[in-house]
């Protein structure tokens, strides 16, 4: 057994709203709720984010337990790397998705001695009821993650069902196979109903469901009307704090409490927009996270860049939402159905805009958009080496959009989301103290 | 025991292993279309029913990653860069178009950098599930049928059930006989080599399938007029793994003093293994196959009974190898940032011991430069079953 090593003192990211200064005690309280669920014995559920299902278990009242935000913590604790060696110790490679690494680390280590690992980040993570994978065009660990955890858990129930969307092509139109697409999901969503009535004992209310549904939709909204206000100048909301609020968007999706917030940071937004108060006072130039996960462990990168004047109005990663109302959906009765054809229309939102610049796809059209919308003078990328769901083809994204549109000034850092190993501060931080060199040197022409 | 003797298959297999590429290449001059895929998921019987040739593009480990890593990062799966990287440096020129399988992430969250660097004037994402139930089989025929409506739009010709079936007909040829050839590795000593087999599987997915089959039957017929009789080795070993293109690691451990006689590789027994069911709609069969029939890390499998039964039902298939291949020992030769297998290799070592086979697992970079780190381990490996 790894013994337990004392995590590196680390500091606390300055946020720029008050929203955002929040979250850190909402994830808190949630992880609480999970331990406090397990002794209720209330059936607790492994989930992925975004994966189609939060209206669903939110309306069986089945707690879920958000690995990934567990993983997440433990990077922002930086005391992740006790669970990385863990898993290692059991042969899994160190560079496989250190999300699914540093759990599979934690629960090894939970079945092998019975209790919690000593002094585990905010408590620890309960043992689940079920655990609940996807299978989607993208991230394999979302399929494999809970089936190599039921290796120390053989008997806790895992359900995959597949969530694709259709990629973009050029011989056809998205519309020419959108219809068995969301037949797919819907009849995946209806056996993952089955097997959670099954195995927790829940039985689905489909009037709770649509009313989630509902609260999720007009979250949706709410997120998006509320992250748009991010294009004034100055901004008042940056990436650091987005990497906060995806909390109550992707972990708490469907309830009234994520609504709520979301309409709090929009009131936030329009005062501190009236009042002109931006992130910093002086700001010089404005970046896009254009693609990767955070390194959860070195956050206060962003007070760094914002320490140079630089800010971030808009972010790619974590930006998994759209205004419901642009998204062309039918009017259907079954919320399983709605669920399908939002996933659907979500993913291919951009397919006809990309299909009008020659070059382009969904991705570089997204990039092109945040740009022109929120005033982006360089985009930064990060690629976290052990994630190859949302990273590979960023720098293919970043040449097209110098091919199709226009050169901008670039920066693509390098380390992981939880695996501090990788990571090297000096070294970062001079790769950004030269990228604001290159910022300063094209404003100035 | 090797092609320096053979005046027969074995030769033009070495000739094609060697010069990969090089009969595609002679074909498109002759006026064939030649088109690129990777991965044992591409179902390769509807592209030769469109009229193409299907080329399986490889990596090769002897040259360095160079060109690739300027579009694609180098957290890719680094078989994946190698095939970029070849494909990027021109030796697939002859491919008209790429199809590329909704496999793992490395493969598909790529296809846009194939897809746009590559710009040839065809490519298609099949857009393969990961469960493998009625809803997925349903949904895996639907998207079988929009690659089959692509294709055609391409060609402007229609792909008939009839030219379907002839083609099923052809690769479940192929199938048997690759099965046929792998008899021949179950004596003691095996009448063919590890290395020798991997190379011809590796010549037959370059190659027509009809060329394919008559170069299989050609070894078969030589090895088995096969007059001196290999030396007997010590240990017979098995290799498991994702995509194994180049014969560099099965040398590795024949010339360290073991045979390889058996795999569960691509290319080699898990693409091999499985045949198209012959069905009203060829669609049908081909569907059932790839998604449920090929065992690989990539599909999931809902697991119904205990863990002893789940672990049978994923893994099952190397028991019946170690059993029916008489295996001393099997290497787990997994690459790095590969997440299906990674995911696996707990599961699979504690399932393979439980069978009673030792098990080496190695992890490796698909390049020549970690060759001799190996070596020491599968030296290691082959004194600890020796001791036995």
């Amino acid at each position: 057994m790894t013994e337990e090593k004392k995590p590196e003192e680390r500091k606390k990211r300055k946020t720029a709203t008050e929203a955002a200064g929040r979250v850190g005690p909402m994830v808190k309280a949630a992880l609480a709720e999970n331990l406090r669920a397990k002794e209720e014995g209330k059936p607790i559920a492994y989930s992925f984010i975004y994966s189609g299902y939060d209206e669903i278990i939110r309306a069986m009242d089945i707690v879920p337990a958000w690995t990934e935000n567990y993983a997440g913590i433990c990077g922002v604790k930086r005391d992740a790397q006790r669970f990385l060696e863990k898993a290692e110790s059991e042969n899994f490679s160190r560079s496989l998705c250190t999300y699914a690494l540093c759990g599979l680390g934690f629960d090894s280590w939970r079945e092998e001695t019975g209790e919690m690992p000593p002094n585990p980040p905010w408590g620890g993570q309960a043992r689940p009821t079920v655990m609940l994978g996807s299978g989607q065009i993208i991230c394999d660990p979302r399929y494999k993650w809970y089936q190599a955890v039921q290796h120390y858990m053989p008997d806790v129930p895992v359900f995959v069902g597949g969530l694709p969307y259709p990629p973009y092509e050029d011989d056809y139109d998205y519309r020419d196979v959108q219809d068995y697409y969301v037949k797919y999901i819907v009849e995946e969503t209806r056996n993952l109903v089955a097997f959670l009535e099954k195995h927790t004992g829940r039985k689905m209310n489909w009037d709770r469901l649509s009313e989630v549904v509902d609260i999720s939709d007009r979250t949706w909204n709410m997120i998006s009307e509320a992250y748009d206000l991010r294009k004034a100048v100055p901004c008042p909301m940056g990436t650091g704090d987005a990497m906060n609020t995806m909390v109550p968007m992707t972990f708490m999706m469907g309830t009234q409490e994520a609504y709520d917030f979301f309409k709090e940071l929009y009131d936030e937004l329009k005062i501190k927009i009236a009042n002109k108060e931006g992130i910093i006072p002086d700001e010089k130039y404005r970046l896009l996270w254009g693609g990767g996960l955070p390194s959860w462990f070195a956050l206060t990168d962003f007070n760094y860049f914002n320490s140079k004047g630089a800010v971030f109005p808009a972010e790619v990663t974590y930006r998994l939402v759209e205004p419901v109302y642009e998204l062309d959906l039918p009017k259907v009765n079954d919320p399983l159905e709605h669920l399908a054809w939002r996933w659907v229309k979500y993913w291919t939102y951009r397919h006809d805009k990309a299909r009008k610049r020659p070059g382009s796809n969904p991705d570089v059209e997204r990039l092109i958009e945040y740009i022109e919308e929120y005033k982006i003078d360089g985009v930064v990328m990060h690629e976290a080496f052990s994630c190859r769901s949302w990273h590979p083809g960023l720098i293919w994204q970043l040449n097209q959009l110098k091919r199709v549109y226009r050169d901008i000034p670039s920066l693509i850092l390098e380390s992981d989301i939880v695996d501090i190993s990788s990571y090297n501060e000096a070294d970062t931080r001079a790769r950004i103290d030269a990228f604001i060199d290159t910022l300063e040197a094209v404003k100035s022409r | 025991m090797s092609a320096e003797n053979s005046t027969g298959g074995l030769v033009t297999v070495e000739g094609y292993y060697q010069e990969y590429g090089s009969r595609a290449r002679e074909l498109k001059k002759q006026g064939k279309r030649i088109m690129g895929y990777l991965c044992a998921f591409t179902p390769v019987e509807i592209i030769a029913a469109a009229g193409f040739v299907p080329f399986r593009i490889k990596g090769d480990v002897n040259e360095p990653i160079t060109k690739a890593d300027t579009e694609m990062e180098t957290i890719v799966c680094p078989l994946v860069r190698s095939c970029f990287d070849m494909a990027l440096k021109g030796k697939y020129e002859f491919l008209e178009g790429i199809v590329i399988p909704h496999a793992c992430d490395s493969i598909s969250t790529t296809y846009s950098v194939w897809k746009n660097t590559l710009n040839l004037p065809y490519s298609h994402l099949i857009d393969m599930p990961h469960a493998t139930g009625e809803p997925s089989l349903n949904f895996y025929k639907e998207i079988l049928g929009t690659f089959r409506k692509s294709l055609s739009k391409f060609t402007g010709k229609e792909i008939s059930d009839q030219s379907l079936n002839q083609a099923i007909k052809l690769y479940n040829q192929n199938r048997a006989k690759v099965r046929e050839l792998y008899g021949l590795r179950k004596a003691s000593p095996p009448l063919i080599s590890g290395a020798e087999v991997a190379k011809l599987l590796i010549a037959a997915v370059s190659i027509p399938v009809e060329e394919a089959n008559q170069l299989i039957d050609d070894v078969i017929k030589e090895v088995k007029q096969r007059k001196a009789v290999p030396a007997a080795k010590p240990a017979r070993i098995m290799v498991v793994g994702a995509q194994v293109d180049d014969v560099a690691f099965i040398d590795l451990i024949e010339d360290s003093g073991a045979w390889v006689v058996a795999d569960d590789l691509c290319p080699g027994a898990r693409e091999f293994f499985a045949d198209v069911d012959v069905t009203k709609n060829p669609i049908d069969g081909i569907a059932e196959r790839y998604l449920r029939k090929i065992k690989c890390g990539r599909t999931f499998r809902e697991k119904k009974g205990d863990y002893e039964g789940y672990l049978e039902e994923r893994f099952g298939h190397i028991g019946r190898f170690i059993k029916d291949f008489k295996v001393d020992g099997v290497v787990l030769y997994i690459y790095k940032y590969c997440d299906p297998y990674g995911f696996d290799v707990p599961a699979m070592k504690s399932y393979i011991e439980s069978v009673g086979a030792p098990v080496l697992y190695l992890e490796d970079e698909y390049s020549m430069s970690t060759i001799g780190r190996l070596r020491t381990r599968i030296q290691a490996f082959l004194e600890l079953i020796g001791s036995k």
